[in-house]
């Protein structure tokens, strides 16, 4: 297995569910930044992250894994550096009824080096509502531009959900070890 | 993407000419961002609209993630932050019970004397912060 600590940072777009899939998950209740969201147009909720969230899981193997989360609107993309920075693996969230999914996918894929630099491994939530796009289409787009990555259907909210993106990302690490070895 | 939200124009007049008398009572100002606690400009002076969106965009980043430093720390609340460098200084300020959540970040020159500049800073809050409760 796995040894040692590890930075995972989940990012996606603005609703996409970051911050409840740290808190999920995370051993103590993680850091936020959550401030007043005065663009209700974007996104239809009272709170958004302007600086990052941060949590910390201690694996049953031993392992343990520090949690960050990024803003999700582009004009915080200098967070998303600064915190995908040294990262071992990224979790990109998704949300399915958002109508412009897809292109989410591309952006956040790119942003953080299309899993060349890092393992990405990308949950979507909201697939069963109604009108959302079908799994497949993300699994689909990623195929269209050459790239293998997991894709889970998840509900954030979920710690079980969460968890398996967390232990899909330990197990593509575990593999690259073992290629590079 | 959204243009971003409207904020009340009165209130915004008010700001533009409050940044305008700071940098002209306080010697070493070079340029400010009244911005809102999700990243917003809400009125600036002398960085460019390109400028102002991304100051405004990390000067809400800082303000969060200083007030959760201060929350872990149980200094409770950050009113304001410095960083300074050889070249200059950026103050990052809270306007006091602002309706948005509001900041007040001001870039100045080294040469700037740090505590009549954080002095005029605060002065210049409380009169933004006046506009924006009325």
């Amino acid at each position: 297995m796995v040894e040692g600590e590890f930075k995972i940072v989940f990012t996606g777009p603005m609703g996409a569910g970051k911050t409840t899939a740290i808190a999920a998950i995370s051993d103590e209740p993680p850091v936020s930044t959550d401030v007043v969201n005065n663009d209700r147009v974007a996104f239809d909720k009272e709170l958004t992250t302007a600086g990052l969230d941060y949590g910390h899981i201690a694996l049953a193997d031993g392992a343990a894994v520090r949690l960050y989360g990024t803003p999700g609107q582009l004009r915080f993309r200098f967070m998303w550096d600064i915190l995908g920075n040294n990262a071992a693996g990224i979790i990109l969230l998704l949300d399915a009824s958002q109508a412009d999914a897809l292109v989410q996918l591309d952006a956040f894929v790119d942003a953080f080096g299309a899993g060349k630099r890092s393992p990405i491994v990308v949950g979507v939530g909201r697939a069963a509502a109604a009108g959302a796009l079908p799994l497949d289409a993300f699994a689909q787009r990623l195929e269209s531009r050459g790239l293998t990555l997991p894709v889970f259907g998840v509900d954030v909210r979920r710690r079980d959900d969460v968890l398996l993106l967390v232990d899909t990302l330990l197990c593509l690490l575990e593999l690259g070890d073992r290629r590079t070895a | 993407m959204s243009a971003g939200p409207r904020f009340g124009r009165v209130a915004t007049g008010v700001a533009q000419k409050q940044l305008e008398a700071l940098a002209q009572t306080t010697p070493g100002v070079v340029s400010a961002v009244l911005l809102s606690s999700d990243g917003f400009e809400v009125a600036s002076l002398q960085v460019g609209s390109a400028g102002a969106a991304r100051l405004a965009a990390m000067g809400s980043s800082l303000s969060a993630i200083g007030s959760a430093i201060a929350r872990e720390a149980g200094i409770v609340e950050c009113t304001r932050m410095i960083i300074e460098s050889d070249s200059g200084v950026v103050v990052v300020m809270g306007i006091p019970d602002a309706r948005p959540p509001l900041s007040l970040a001001v870039i100045a020159r080294e040469d700037c004397v740090l505590g009549q500049l954080l002095w005029a800073a605060r002065n210049c809050c409380v009169t933004i912060a006046r506009a924006f409760r009325e």
